[in-house]
Order: structure tokens, then C-alpha cells, then sequence
């Protein structure tokens, strides 16, 4: 599939598959102990990134897995393959995930030198028993010395990760979690409440008893005290789960995901979506690396979405941000409908049910539609 | 004109599972009626649902000709039977055909509860019964001692029985030849009026009701117009023929041969199972012995799950109603569920079978309410009404008293069990008529139980307190009169007229409670708190809340996989599509049969 095709410009994603090891609770496609695929892999993606068409990127955010992982050598290949002939006005935020325990002093200063201007930490939890819950590499004491080794290289734009709602984490665990991040002063704020999915290790400890099922009640709880914190500290609340300290320094490559515009990932299972089309690569690193090498398409899926499916998930993506919402504007110019009359019936039953509000410019959830989001959302879904 | 000293007719009747179509298919091969390459196993349960389960549901029949010793040519017609109790009456019908029938026995079980009861039932027919000790080939058979057995148990003497290994086809020669000998041949009037008795029927889109017959007297034959004795429905016979055992026309059937008439009939109701059929101009004067139309004992109804689907759900029970003249059902309508239909069911297992056919034959999704009996309410104005929904049971004022239907059971267990099945039966109201030592290990209990006691789940827990040992038989008893109330489930305030029960006083409160705990299990939280209530007339007895849901939004950002979320929010979509609505509230569909799984004492 081309990359980036007819838009003029589109958000890019490039996906890293590794990790150090694999997290407990992760069901992410990433992989530990593939160490031998990387370079290989890194070459893939690059030459996927040549073969695609030129146009102008809105954003650059290289997720995973742990990015990281990378060499500083491989990664600058990888940004130098995107930005061929794409031209990357200057300020355009470009993004890396990274978690404690795989960036130092020197590998700051690399990303830096390469363009990279926005760091998303994954900190996940202050508490070293949870860390280790969880699975994660590093400790406490890393996470910070990685924020403070990231502010020493002179990033000015860091997000954190932190999940809430872990099996025996309390109410003041949770808060003494979120308050040391709130010390530090990221620029934002990620957090996410654990939700246990199948197949992963977390689950069967829960599954055989071994940890306490999370009560979703109490992560309820740990929501709302999160809200009043972040608030207390400063920060504004623009999408269910992200906080940023300001209006300039919201991610700008999740909004295009949460505004529904193009963007195009490049990698193993990265999904795009541009011009009326979803696609998706295939999952499996290996089988990525060995379609790309014999010259194949990596494509694993694609579906073409018509424009009331497009509609309904404008909506369910666009909802999520909380002061923004789905502007009718801006919903009338995509689409050519009033989104009050599209959807009246929906968005009278939503009303009611106190989960909604509508102004004169958008619709947007109410607060108490934060934490039952999903009973908006499906709603709007063609079915 | 087939010389009827040439003909057999008779029926397997056996326990479930203890070989009957297996038998039958040794004994089609055995006279060369299928070819190897027609055959299969249990071949003439050739319903989809019966070779899934492996049980037979409906009886059929087929003739075969067999070479006797001396070269003499006989022609035998075999009527499978369905072992299953609530097939009690397809059992009665088919023997009513017959002059004789093979009785199999496990040869590991031995007699089991339905030996016994059909035994009893081939007797009452007068037939002739040939005891068969199958399964010899088994590790754990015990073929000598059952043959004793069923010699102490039945009084069928020991050396009578053959054995055989249904699955390695020994013995069924010597079951041929018993049949020839022992069974007599049947005695009709060859010159008299036709008399033919209809003992099954099935519907064909083509040639309408498809009357299975045993002539008795007379000749039946293509060319004159028949006639139902019964309802005086005269019938123009679109073909006549025999059980090969696909159909096979012929021009005639002679007296004491089995086969079919195509009546070209449209409906069931018009050619019921026991009527005789004549000829229009010549006519018989008196009716061959009927059997009494077989009774539902268990109602239930039955809702589309999406209402749109009802016109569907109808025609789906007309069509199976077609070949199932034991299913009765009407329109009802009801708060909670709408537009549907009250059915009758010969026992649960019936049901089960209906349920199945709604959903594979035609694809519907189909809410069951919770079974009920069917009761006669004596009013205080004197009027006597029958309930089979308690939905409609009058207010407690208004009733003077309430009759239920009452069974007779027979259990076999071993010894050792004894106490645990006497605790299961009088916890649900059951008395002891009877207890029988049959030898030292086993023991005949006899019981009468109200009919709503045992209509749930009473087979699975007698199975699981005699570690699968015992077996049951039933049959209908009478009506008494007992102190019943009907119990309502309220939710949101509002009674849900599809969860109603009726139940004992005594076991109100119990049941009450269990009920309410079992719907808080299955009512999702709502996006506001949900009363669960159970009321005996005006008095709640139970209470619960389903607490207001206070999270469920999803939280994560999968990269750029918008479809992952869109795909669990359409699941989400789709699931609250099939709840039900009462008031404001929604209600999961399984809720309407939790009353089944209320699980025991
Ligand atoms: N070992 C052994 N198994 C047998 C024999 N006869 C039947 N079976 C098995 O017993 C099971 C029941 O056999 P069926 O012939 O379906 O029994 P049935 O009496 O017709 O059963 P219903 O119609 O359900 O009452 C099947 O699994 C057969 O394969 C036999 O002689 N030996
Ligand atoms: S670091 Fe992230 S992607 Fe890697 S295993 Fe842990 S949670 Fe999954
Ligand atoms: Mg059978």
C-alpha cells in the first residue's frame, strides 16, 4: 500500500515491535528477545518509508513497544528515510516513546540532535511492588532519573504514562503515584486506567486467583481523583485520558486520530487511515521483514469506509476530546449534514441521560459521560 | 395378496441407550435391506438433530424380507422407538402396530426404569416379548445375570434371551429367527372392510400428511377414496407404499402389512395419530382402539428475540408443528416481551428439541420463558380456569383453591443411594408409595411428586446425588389441590409478567431470594441504580440493587487501530440490541430462564 498518497499532509507512525521484555498486562503488538531481527527490521521499515510516495508531514511519532531499544544509529536512519523528500516545516512535533531504563544522558542528547522534540515516558507507576506487578523493567528511582536525564538534555516536552486501577493499588497508592509525577511538571500527562486483557499474563495470575481482580468502581474513583489533582496542578483536561499543561502542548499527533485525519503508519500491525480507506501491516515482525524483503506488500488488511461509518466514528474519536468535542462546523464541512439533526435522536436520549451537552458551536460529553464514554459512543455507530 | 403367515410386525423397546437403532441397523443389514454403501450408523435416525445427539425422537419404521430356514420368504416390519420419557406416547403408538416386541437389555446396566415402564406398555398391547441382552461385547457386561434379571424383575424366563453385540453384529441372525418364531403372525380379516390404523405421520411439502398405517382388516388400495373414521375427512389417497426404509410405492397393502398412505392433507390436525382409516364406500363400522392424543405437560413461552422476527417464529411452529403434532402453542402477548406465543411440550427434553429446531432449521433467536404445569384454579365465584402461564394466575382474593398436576415416578438405584434420592424427593413435595428391594444392590422406588417439582432440573440433580446410577420413569398421576402462590419479580418497580412463578408457600421465601440473587447476576449495571424485587401478592420477600454503572469507557489509545475500538463498541451495540426493555430498564434474555438454574437446596 502507498504511502501517503493523495493527502497533502498526514500524521506519521512508525511502529517498533521490542521491548526489553515483555509487561505483564501488555497485549501491545510488541515482543521481547527479537534482539537478532532488529537491523533487519530497521531496514524494512526504512525501505517501506522510501518506496512511499512525498508529502508533507503534519506529525512524526515513532511508538512501539520500546523504540528505545534501538541503536541511535538506527533510529536516525529511520527519521532520515521519513523525512526524504517529505518536507517537515519547522516546529512540527515529533514524538518517541521511551521507557526508563533504555535512555541516558547520551541517547537524550542523540534524539535531540535528530529532530525529536516531544518525549512520552512510559512511568506507568511510582511504586516500586506495582513496578514490578507490572512487569516493567525499571524502578522508581530510574523513572526519575530518566525525566531528570531528559529535562538535563534540554527537552522542553515530556508526557508521562501512569495506569491506575492495578489489582490491590488503593486509593492513596494511586494518589501518591500521581502526585510524584505531578512534582515533576511534565508538559503532559497520560493516564490510563488498567484494563485486563485476554491472553495476557496478568490476566491468568487474576484468572488463577493469585491477584486481586481490579474493581472498577475504585479505578472509577481514582479517575475522578485524578481529575481534581491535574486540575489543582494546573493542568487542562482536553481528552479522556490526556492532560497538557497548555494548548500548544497537546499531542498533536493524537489529535489527528482523535479528529479522524490522515495518518500513516509504517511497520509491523501499524494501521493508517487517508482518503476513505483503513489499512493495516501485518502483526508479525518476521513476516513484516520477509514481505518487505522480497519486495511484497506488507499489507494485511484494508477496508474501505463508507461515509456513515466514517460519521459515526468521527464521532466516537472525536467525543473523546473533552473541550473540543465534534464542533458542527467543522462536522458540516466534512460531511454536508447538520450532525444536530443527523444524530437527534441519539444525542436527545444522550441529553437526557446527562452524558451529553450541546451548545451553539459542538457536541461534547458532559462530565459525567467521562467515565461512561463508551454508552456515547456505540450510539453513534451505524448497526 | 401378501399371505399374512408370511408377515411380521414389531417394535424395539428398550431404556435409552441401550441399543435400540443400533440393533436395528444389524438388522437391516442382516437381511440385506440396505447395501453396505446405504449404510450408516443408527440409519434410521435420519433427523440432523438425532444423529448429533444420538438419540432417537421420532419412531419409524421399515420392512424387510427375510429368508427363513427352509427358504421360507417373510415379510418384517421394524418400528423403532425413541427411549427418551417424554416420548412415552410415540412409544405407545408404534406398538399398537405390532404384534410382538424385542425388549433390549444393557447388557452392563441391566433392567433400568424404562425397561420397566415399557415393558408394561408392550404388555398392555398384548404383544408378544422377545428379550435381547445386547451389548455382550463390553468389558463390564454381565450377560447371564441380567438374563436373571429380567427373569426375577420381569418374569420373562432367562433362557428366553438372545444375546447379542449390537456394535459387532452378534446375534442378529438368532434375532431374526426369533421373530419368525416367536412373534405370531398377525390375524386380520383379509375379506372384511378396510380398517388401517394411522400410528405416525409426518408431513411432505409434496404430498401433504404422510399417514403411517397397519392395516388390519381389509385391503388398502391406490384406487378408491379413503375415509377418516374419526372426523369423517374423506382422502384421496395421492400414493400408497412401504418403508424400504425410504418410500417405497406400491399399489396395495394387504391386511397385517405396514406402510404409508400420502393423504395430500395439509395439516396434522386433519389426520391424527390413532384414527382409522376405511374406505368411503365400503366402510368398517367400528373404530380400531385409538391412543389418547399425547398431552403437554410443560408450557413455556416463547418470544422472537427481536420482535420483528415474530410473523417468522409463527410460521417456524406451523411448519414444525407439521411433523410434531405433540406441540401445541397459541398467542400470547406480554409486557415484558411483546408479541409471541404459548407453547406446550411433552417434557423439557421436548423442548430442548424445539429450541434446537427454532434455531438451526430456521435460524431464529428465540427467548424461552421459565417452564410451568398447567393449573386448574378453582374461583371464589366457582368458575374453574386453567393457568399454564403465571402470569395470569387471579389475585390471591379471588382464588379459592389451586389444583396442580401430580406424577407418579419410579426410580432405580443402587442400594447405597437410597437416602440420598429419598432427601431429593421429599424436598420437592414427593411421597413414598413405594419401596422394593429387585436384589440385594438395587432398589425400585416409587413416588408421587407434583409435576412442577420434577419438571426442572429434578433428572439432573437425581443423576449427579446417584453418580449417574439412577434412572427414571414417569408418568401422570392426578390433580391436587395444593397451597401455591404465585411470586413476582419486580425490577425497577415494575413486575416483569415473564418472571413470574408459581411455587409452595413453604418454598416462597427460598425461592424468592434465589430468584433475586440470580438477576442480580444476569442484569447489567444500567446508568442508574436498579430495585430487584421478589413479591408474594403485595409482600416483597427478597431485595437487591444493581448498583448504577460508574465506568465503562475505554481508556487506551491502540496506536492508530480505530477499527480494534469501533469493532468492541459494536459488540457493545449489538448486545444491547438483544436486551429486553421493561420500563427503563434492560434485561439480558437468559434472565427469562434463570428460573431454571435457581440450582437446589
Ligand atoms: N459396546 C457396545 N455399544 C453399543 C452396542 N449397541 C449399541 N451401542 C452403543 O450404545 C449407544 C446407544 O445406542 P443406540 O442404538 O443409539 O441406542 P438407542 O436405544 O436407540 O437410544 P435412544 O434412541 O436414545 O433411546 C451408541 O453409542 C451405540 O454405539 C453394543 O452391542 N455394544
Ligand atoms: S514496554 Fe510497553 S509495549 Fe513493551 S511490553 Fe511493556 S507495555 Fe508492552
Ligand atoms: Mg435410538
Amino acid at each position: 500500500m502507498p504511502l501517503i498518497e493523495a493527502d497533502p499532509a498526514a500524521g506519521l507512525y512508525i511502529h517498533i515491535p521490542f521491548c526489553r521484555a515483555k509487561c505483564t498486562y501488555c497485549d501491545f503488538n510488541s515482543f521481547a528477545g527479537l534482539e537478532p531481527l532488529y537491523g533487519e527490521y530497521v531496514r524494512a521499515v526504512a525501505q517501506e518509508l522510501e518506496s512511499g510516495p512525498r508529502a508533507e508531514l503534519r506529525t512524526v511519532y515513532i511508538g512501539g513497544g520500546t523504540p528505545t531499544v534501538l541503536p541511535l544509529s538506527d533510529l536516525s536512519h529511520l527519521l532520515e528515510a521519513a523525512r526524504r523528500g517529505r518536507p517537515l516545516p519547522p516546529g512540527t512535533e515529533v514524538t518517541i516513546e521511551a521507557n526508563p531504563g533504555t535512555v541516558d544522558g547520551a541517547v537524550l542528547d542523540g534524539l535531540l540532535s535528530l529532530g525529536v522534540n516531544r518525549l512520552s515516558l512510559g512511568i506507568q507507576s511510582f511504586d516500586d511492588e506495582e513496578l514490578q506487578l507490572l512487569g516493567r523493567i525499571h524502578t522508581a528511582a530510574e523513572a526519575l532519573a530518566a525525566f531528570q536525564a531528559a529535562r538535563d538534555a534540554g527537552l522542553q516536552n515530556i508526557s508521562l504514562d501512569l495506569i491506575f486501577g492495578l489489582p490491590g493499588q488503593d486509593l492513596d497508592a494511586w494518589r501518591a503515584s500521581l502526585d510524584r509525577a505531578l512534582d515533576l511538571g511534565p508538559e503532559h500527562l497520560s493516564l490510563y486506567a488498567l484494563s485486563v486483557e485476554p491472553g495476557t499474563r496478568l490476566a491468568a495470575s487474576i484468572r488463577q486467583g493469585e491477584l486481586p481482580r481490579p474493581d472498577p468502581d475504585l479505578a472509577a474513583d481514582m479517575y475522578e481523583l485524578a481529575e481534581e489533582a491535574c486540575a489543582a496542578a494546573g493542568y487542562q483536561h482536553y481528552e479522556i485520558s490526556n492532560w497538557a499543561r497548555q494548548d500548544g502542548l497537546r499531542c498533536e499527533h493524537n489529535l489527528i486520530y482523535w479528529r479522524n485525519e490522515a495518518y500513516v503508519g509504517v511497520g509491523a500491525g501499524a494501521h493508517s487511515w487517508a482518503r476513505g480507506q483503513r489499512w493495516a501491516n501485518v502483526a508479525s515482525p518476521s513476516a513484516y521483514v520477509a514481505l518487505i524483503s522480497r519486495g511484497e506488500s506488507p499489507l494485511a488488511s484494508s477496508e474501505a469506509i463508507p461515509p456513515e461509518l466514517e460519521m459515526g466514528e468521527t464521532m466516537m474519536m472525536g467525543l473523546r476530546l473533552l473541550d473540543e468535542g465534534v464542533p458542527f462546523e467543522r462536522f458540516r464541512r466534512r460531511f454536508g449534514s447538520d450532525l444536530r439533526q443527523r444524530y437527534a435522536a441519539e444525542i436527545d436520549e444522550l441529553d437526557q441521560l446527562g452524558l451529553v451537552e450541546v451548545d451553539e458551536e459542538r457536541l461534547r460529553l458532559a462530565p459525567r459521560g467521562r467515565l461512561l464514554a463508551n454508552q456515547v459512543f456505540y450510539r453513534f455507530l451505524p448497526l | 395378496m401378501m399371505d399374512q403367515e408370511r408377515i411380521r410386525n414389531f417394535s424395539i423397546i428398550a431404556h435409552i441407550d441401550h441399543g435400540k437403532s443400533t440393533l436395528a441397523d444389524r438388522l437391516l443389514e442382516q437381511t440385506g435391506t440396505l447395501t453396505d454403501r446405504e449404510m450408516m450408523d443408527q440409519v434410521l435416525d435420519s433427523m440432523d438433530l438425532e444423529r448429533e445427539k444420538g438419540v432417537t425422537i421420532k419412531a419409524s419404521a421399515v420392512r424387510m424380507a427375510y429368508r427363513g430356514e427352509g427358504g421360507q420368504e417373510y415379510v418384517l416390519n421394524l418400528i423403532d422407538t425413541p427411549g427418551h420419557v417424554d416420548f412415552t406416547y410415540e412409544v405407545s403408538r408404534a406398538l399398537e402396530a405390532c404384534e410382538g416386541a424385542l425388549l433390549v437389555v444393557d447388557a452392563s446396566q441391566g433392567v433400568q426404569a424404562q425397561t420397566l415402564a415399557n415393558l408394561y406398555l408392550a404388555l398392555d398391547a398384548d404383544l408378544t416379548i422377545v428379550p435381547i441382552i445386547n451389548k455382550i461385547d463390553l468389558p463390564s457386561a454381565r450377560p447371564e445375570e441380567v438374563a436373571q434379571e429380567v427373569e426375577d424383575l420381569l418374569g420373562i424366563p432367562a433362557e428366553e434371551a438372545i444375546y447379542t453385540s449390537a456394535k459387532e453384529g452378534t446375534g442378529a441372525e438368532a434375532v431374526l429367527r426369533a421373530v419368525v418364531e416367536r412373534i405370531p403372525a398377525p390375524r386380520g380379516q383379509g375379506d372384511a372392510p378396510l380398517r388401517a390404523l394411522i400410528f405416525d405421520s409426518h408431513y411432505d411439502p409434496y404430498k401433504g400428511v404422510i399417514a403411517y398405517v397397519r392395516v388390519v382388516d381389509g385391503d388398502l388400495r391406490l384406487d378408491e377414496q379413503l375415509l377418516l373414521m374419526s372426523n369423517r375427512q374423506p382422502v384421496d389417497p395421492l400414493e400408497i407404499g412401504v418403508f424400504r426404509p425410504g418410500m417405497k410405492p406400491t399399489d396395495r397393502l394387504g391386511a397385517g402389512e405396514v406402510g404409508y398412505v400420502a393423504t395430500g392433507l395439509k395439516t396434522l390436525q386433519d389426520c391424527r395419530v390413532g384414527d382409522t382409516l376405511t374406505v368411503k364406500a365400503n366402510p368398517a363400522q367400528q373404530l380400531l382402539p385409538g391412543y389418547r392424543p399425547a398431552k403437554p405437560m410443560v408450557f413455556a413461552g416463547l418470544y422472537p428475540a427481536d420482535g420483528e422476527d415474530y410473523e417468522l417464529l409463527r410460521d417456524a411452529l406451523a411448519k414444525l408443528q407439521l411433523n410434531d403434532a405433540s406441540l401445541v402453542y397459541e398467542p400470547e402477548t406480554s409486557q415484558a416481551l411483546g408479541f409471541g406465543f404459548r407453547c406446550g411440550f411433552l417434557g423439557l427434553f421436548h423442548m430442548d428439541i424445539i429450541q434446537e429446531r427454532l434455531e438451526r432449521e430456521y435460524d431464529l433467536d428465540v427467548v424461552f420463558t421459565s417452564p410451568s404445569v398447567e393449573y386448574q384454579v378453582l374461583k371464589t365465584d366457582g368458575q374453574v380456569v386453567a393457568i399454564d402461564n403465571p402470569a395470569k394466575l387471579p389475585p390471591e382474593q379471588e382464588i379459592d383453591q389451586i389444583e396442580e398436576p401430580w406424577m407418579q415416578i419410579q426410580v432405580f438405584t443402587p442400594a447405597e443411594y437410597i437416602g440420598p434420592v429419598m432427601d431429593l424427593v421429599t424436598k420437592r413435595r414427593g411421597e413414598v408409595t413405594k419401596m422394593e428391594y429387585l436384589d440385594a444392590q438395587r432398589v425400585l422406588l416409587a413416588y408421587e411428586i407434583p409435576l412442577s417439582e420434577i419438571v426442572v432440573d429434578f433428572y439432573d440433580h437425581l443423576k449427579s446425588r446417584t453418580r449417574g446410577y439412577a434412572s427414571l420413569d414417569y408418568s401422570p398421576a392426578d390433580y391436587r389441590p395444593g397451597d401455591l402462590v404465585k411470586l413476582e419479580v419486580l425490577v425497577g418497580g415494575q413486575p416483569v409478567d415473564a418472571l413470574s412463578i408459581i411455587v409452595h408457600r413453604e418454598h416462597a421465601f427460598l425461592k424468592g431470594q434465589k430468584l433475586v440473587s440470580k438477576m442480580r447476576e444476569v442484569i447489567p449495571r444500567q446508568m442508574f441504580d436498579v430495585a430487584i424485587q421478589a413479591a408474594q401478592g403485595n409482600r416483597v420477600i427478597s431485595r437487591a440493587t444493581v448498583k448504577a454503572l460508574r465506568k465503562d469507557v475505554l481508556s487506551k489509545c491502540y496506536g492508530g487501530d480505530v477499527t480494534r475500538k469501533r469493532k468492541l463498541l459494536e459488540k457493545q451495540k449489538a448486545g444491547k440490541k438483544r436486551m429486553r426493555k421493561v420500563g427503563q430498564v434492560e434485561i439480558p434474555q437468559e434472565a427469562f430462564l434463570s428460573v431454571l438454574r435457581l440450582g437446589d437446596e
